[in-house]
């Protein structure tokens, strides 16, 4: 592996750690406010990638344009989810299997919406974008991975300043620091629930848009970036914005440069086995922080 | 369960002969001749009902809830796949198959049981996608084309479904003696709290390895038994993590916890979903997804539950306050107050 390969890999590694990012973040903000494991993360992720689709080959609206307007659609379709169903559940300090089995289970009909409207076929979203390299010397970059960067990174910095900027962040963290100290201060904590739950949903839909413009996808689109998002929230500590930033950048890096390990010459992860990489390491990473896991359990963390 | 206990002899006699009813049942229907469709259905049915009856003994009555159950079914399925390649005897595969699952169970439950409720959840979802995707690219699986099994005698569906019903009466058999047992009392302390339970010299980490051990050689054998018939399958199919969302959503339809659950959940699902499979491919799983919301905001006890209150209404017996199985699982440390 001479250099100019090793830069283009690592430039691709960054590009696919900004999606991830923005992919993950939707999670994190549900599970710091209300300790829910979002599996239904996955379904949300699928229809933002099918809401681009349907608008491109309907309307001719641009993917990115489409990505952009997911946000407030996803952002009602999740104050719904919520007023549904998840408000009934108990609140818990920590994650309930009430909770995870319930937005499973909505996962599953979510799935199950999408293979009747739009069958089990491979969908993609082609534009002109879609394989136009930019080139700069001698490392070359499809365009659509750059802009698909560039969005994803603005929304990040848009969260973070919500975050730590307004009244509504500042409720958020209060809920994430302490719920009954946040509620005697007077946060409106069903409110705020609800508009979190409406801001990750948000954020999956927008995510999952913009994975529809690199990836192809089926209803069961999803499920690998599930499992990828919680390495991700599991690697940055949970409940933090910035740790899901540094979670996308490793597990980025090790699913980019892990193929290309030799050992006495042979490549000791080939191509067919790098999806297992995201599924090991989750399996790692509680294996080898179990302290650190189960310490989640009582100690909070902090936002940053 | 107290208003049972106080019912007149005749009931318990009912109670206790009503296992053995059924399984004479079930022993002599294939002597109706009935058709090649509803022999496969019902060894569909006992397959299904076995690895929930399994996946009980860990998710209902320790209370950990693993998506990862599919591993030890395609373990099962392989195993007995490759060593009928090697020219040995059908029922000694499913043996070997059992204690293929079981060694990988140990192997997995190692790292995983250090970790708590909704946390080991998500490592058996790891684990069960990063072992799909290995099977499919081993050359001893044959990779993502699959396996097949030639069987030089005739295709008996008798044979088949004999050997699914002995087990799904091991499968009901071993629970039935776990649950009354003092490891079974053990189990059930862990579910409710695994702390106290520690305390009182329950060793949590060992009697999970174990529980989690016994659940999955019966899937394994159940997987053996299933790839023995279907005589074709690829990792796709027995790994998919489908095959795992299916094991799960069994016990928890039927009823957390309780044994005759898990077999009515088990019976309802394998019915069910042949029927819906043929005809409407992909509509079982969102019945089961509706299934699985109603069930978790409304009747944590599952179907089991429903029959209760039903059998309440009926009798007009005091509240029962009926099991806290469910509700030990679902929202950890005893159940939540004011349900």
């Amino acid at each position: 592996m001479n250099l100019v390969q090793g830069l283009n890999l690592l430039i691709a590694a960054l590009l696919l750690a900004g999606i991830y990012a923005a992919m993950a973040v939707g999670m994190t903000v549900i599970y710091g406010v209300m300790k829910i494991v979002n599996l239904a993360h996955a379904g949300f992720l699928m229809l933002g990638a099918y809401f681009a689709y349907e608008l491109f080959e309907r309307f001719h609206i641009d993917p990115l344009l489409g990505a952009v307007l997911a946000l407030p659609v996803f952002f009602l379709f999740g104050m719904g989810v919520h007023w549904l169903l998840v408000r009934w559940l108990p609140k818990s300090d920590t994650p309930t299997l009430a909770s995870l089995l319930l937005m499973f289970g909505f996962w599953l009909v979510l799935q199950n919406v999408g293979y009747f409207i739009w069958g089990n076929d491979d969908r993609s979203i082609s534009t002109p974008r879609t394989n136009f390299p930019v080139t700069v010397g001698e490392i070359s970059v499809p365009e659509v991975k750059l802009i698909v960067f560039a969005a994803a990174v603005v929304c990040l910095i848009v969260l973070q300043l919500v975050f730590n900027r307004s009244w509504f962040g500042r409720s958020m963290r209060a809920l994430i620091q302490n719920p009954y100290a946040a509620q005697i201060v007077g946060v409106d904590d069903a409110r705020t629930s609800r508009l979190t739950f409406g801001l990750g949903t948000a954020f999956a839909g927008f995510a999952g848009a913009l994975l529809g413009m690199i990836y192809s996808f089926t209803p069961e689109f999803g499920r690998p970036f599930l499992v990828r998002s919680f390495v991700i929230i599991v690697l940055g500590g949970l409940e933090s914005v910035s740790g899901v930033a540094l979670g996308a950048i490793v597990l980025a890096l090790l699913e980019t440069f892990g193929p290309q390990i030799k050992f006495h010459g042979e490549y000791i992860l080939p191509d067919s086995l790098q999806p297992a990489i995201s599924f090991g390491l989750l399996v790692v990473v509680l294996l080898i922080m179990p302290k650190g896991l189960s310490s989640l359990f009582t100690a909070k963390r902090r936002l940053t | 369960m107290s208003p049972e206990k106080s019912t007149s002899s005749p009931g318990r006699w009912v109670k206790a002969l009503l296992p053995w009813l059924l399984l004479a049942v079930l022993l002599l229907l294939p002597a109706g001749n009935p058709s090649p469709n509803v022999m496969k259905l019902l060894f569909i049915t006992a397959v299904w009902t076995t690895t929930s009856v399994a996946w009980n003994l860990l998710g209902g009555m320790a209370g950990q809830v693993s998506f990862g159950f599919a591993v030890f079914f395609g373990l099962g399925a392989y195993t007995t796949g490759i060593l009928m390649h090697l020219g040995w005897s059908p029922y000694l595969t499913f043996l070997e198959a059992g204690a293929v699952a079981a060694i990988a169970s140990v192997l997995i439950g190692l790292p995983t049981f250090r970790l708590r409720g909704p946390y080991f959840v998500i490592a058996t979802i790891g684990v069960t996608e990063a072992v799909r995707v290995i099977m499919n690219n081993l050359d001893i699986t044959g990779g993502s084309s699959g396996y097949r099994i030639l069987e030089t005698k005739p295709f008996n569906a008798a044979e088949h479904y004999y050997t699914a019903i002995v087990a799904v009466a091991l499968a009901v058999a071993v629970s039935s003696l776990v649950a009354g047992s003092r490891f079974g009392l053990a189990l059930r302390a862990i579910k409710q709290d695994q702390d106290a339970a520690a305390d009182t010299g329950v060793n949590p980490y060992f009697a999970k390895l174990k529980v989690h051990a016994i659940a999955a050689a019966l899937v394994g054998i159940a997987g053996g038994i299933y790839a023995r018939r279907a005589a074709f399958f690829y990792p796709g199919d027995v790994f998919a993590f489908n095959t795992g969302i299916s094991i799960l959503l069994m016990p928890v339809i039927g009823g957390i916890g309780t044994v005759w659950g898990a077999v009515l959940g088990g019976v309802i699902f394998g019915m069910v979903q042949e029927q819906l499979d043929a005809n409407f491919p992909n509509v079982h799983l969102l019945l089961y997804g509706l299934l699985l919301i109603l069930i978790i905001l409304f009747e944590p006890d599952g179907l089991v539950g429903l029959l209760r209150r039903a059998a309440r209404l009926l009798r007009r017996r005091r509240e029962d306050p009926g099991s806290k199985d469910a509700d030990q699982v679902l929202w950890g440390r005893g159940g939540i107050a004011g349900r």
